[in-house]
């Protein structure tokens, strides 16, 4: 009896767990509080923090529990992230969302979202030069479009023994935008810059809404054609909600579509974060990098606005370019509280999501760009 | 390996000069296009007006014979400066004629009001009613 009491205790988690999963545990109960109480990027985290729970907890191997062990149902569902179908998901269900309008009234502020994608070029060259390996280094460099499904999808692609560091680093910085980039905004930028105001944006047309998701398509995806699986689904959902004559399929991908599919990414990402895997100094300096990486793009966006602001007769609020990563709405949000802040009836909002959605534009042609490197 | 080392053993420069190149020139086409959509939607939209203004610019070949005198005052003119106006007119139809005709031929030469001028010709008998429909010209 002893000795089926010892049997059991020695397969308990309690029995097999080790200081890394203390360390992921607690990372994972961070992830929650951020998430929960401090209601940084909820939909984000709190999936995450949870899996990071869930594959955390100790197991004897070789029973198909584990999220790497074939057969398991977490492997399963983290199929979806391996093969980039949740990314590509959560791209419809993106563009079912976005409204192009301000970026469609104000097409020079995509400059921004392209100064923004800087950020992923200058922390490719940082992973090489810290010993990655060129696969692993364009992966990490993905990371600098703050774009989190992207992320996933290159690393998929091109490193994915990488994907969990990665994606949660990747989800980590676009989750402290609240706290990257205000200092990086105000460093780079004088009040009197801060204080310009945007013109009121012209109306826009339905015709231009729906001509826009067929000519981005085409446009992109002849550019970078591996960028199809993202940028095809994107400008999908775009077409749907703008078309207005398929409503139900709109308001699906806007809803149950991409909840489902962040619900899924969220928790087996999180579960891909088993201690012994993520636990790692490559983990380290990916986190690094990725903070590198996110730092560059916001202070490129802003720099590239300052020297536009050179050559235009009407300046532009320079904060603008911070907006130029994907984080969609979180660092066009940022902007417009910075806006606010030194003035309060200036309202950047609309011109900050203009710079976002470019931005979404900008790293899925990046993550394309990067995987036709290596292919 | 590591360092510039492995950048430059990697085409690491290479790859960040191109990719952010093409990224920035894609994104570049794409504003330029967006920014075009509307011009060419307005074109678009205009493009009836236009051809309706350019049909109507053209000359309609069927006026060509009727070439004569063509006043665009808005006023209406007195008898005597009516009679000059329509003589040549009444020179082209064939005596008797109907007052449709005359009217028509009036519309052809953008003549303003020839409702009121034909009406006034007729009260100053300078139409003469033949009694089955026609008229003639008295002077």
């Amino acid at each position: 009896m002893l000795d089926l009491l010892y049997q059991f205790l020695s397969n308990t988690g309690y029995f097999l767990a080790d200081y890394r999963h203390v360390i992921m545990l607690i990372v994972g109960c961070v992830f929650l509080y951020l998430g929960t109480a401090k209601k940084f990027e909820p939909l984000l985290l709190v999936p995450i923090g949870f899996g990071i729970l869930v594959g955390n907890i100790p197991f004897f191997k070789g029973f198909g529990l584990g999220i790497y062990e074939p057969n398991s149902v977490l492997h399963y569902l983290y199929f979806g992230v391996t093969t980039g179908v949740y990314p590509s998901i959560v791209f419809l269900g993106l563009g079912a969302m976005t409204d192009f309008s301000s970026l469609l009234a104000q097409p020079k502020l995509m400059l921004l979202g392209a100064a923004a994608q800087m950020g992923i070029y200058f922390t490719l060259l940082g992973a090489l030069f810290m010993g990655f390996l060129p696969k692993e280094a364009a992966a990490i460099a993905i990371i600098g479009g703050a774009d989190g499904p992207t992320s996933i999808f290159l690393t998929a692609k091109l490193a994915p023994h990488l994907i969990g560091p990665i994606a949660i680093a990747a989800y980590s910085y676009m989750a402290l935008i609240p706290v990257i980039q205000p200092p990086i905004m105000k460093l780079l930028t004088t009040k009197q810059e801060r204080l310009i105001r945007m013109p009121e944006p012209r109306e826009v047309s339905r015709k231009e809404k729906i001509i826009f998701p067929i000519a981005g398509v085409l446009l992109c995806c002849f550019l970078a054609p591996t960028a199809l699986p993202l940028l095809g689904m994107l400008f999908l959902g775009n077409f749907l909600k703008e078309c207005g004559v398929v409503d139900r399929l709109a308001k699906t991908a806007q809803s149950a579509i991409i909840d489902t599919a962040t619900i899924f990414l969220g928790f087996t990402v999180g579960c891909s974060t088993q201690a012994d895997v993520f636990l790692t100094p490559k983990s380290l300096g990916i986190f690094f990098l990725g903070s590198i990486a996110f730092s560059i793009a916001t202070g490129s966006g802003v720099i590239f606005a300052k020297i536009m602001n050179l050559f235009l007769k009407k300046k532009m609020n320079p904060l603008l370019g911070a907006a130029g990563v994907s984080a969609v709405p979180g660092s066009a949000r940022e902007v417009h509280l910075m806006g606010l802040k030194e003035d309060p009836n200036n309202f950047l909002l609309m011109h900050g999501m203009a710079c976002n959605s470019s931005g979404v534009i900008g790293s899925a042609i990046c993550a394309g760009i990067l995987w036709s490197f290596f292919i | 390996m590591y360092g510039f080392e492995n950048i430059t053993a990697n085409n690491g420069w290479a790859m960040a000069f191109v990719g952010a190149t093409i990224v920035f020139l894609g994104l570049v086409v794409l504003s330029f296009v967006i920014a075009q959509i509307h011009k060419i939607l307005n074109l678009w939209d205009k493009k009836d007006d236009w051809a309706a203004r350019r049909k109507g610019a053209q000359p309609d070949p069927k006026a060509q014979p009727h070439a004569g005198p063509v006043y665009r005052e808005r006023r209406l003119p007195n008898v005597d400066e009516l009679v000059i106006i329509y003589r040549p007119l009444i020179e082209r139809l064939t005596q008797p004629f109907e007052l449709v005709q005359l009217y028509e031929l009036s519309n052809q030469m953008e003549l303003p009001h020839p409702n009121l001028s034909i009406n006034r010709l007729r009260e100053a008998n300078i139409l003469l009613a033949q009694g089955d429909g026609k008229f003639t010209w008295n002077r």
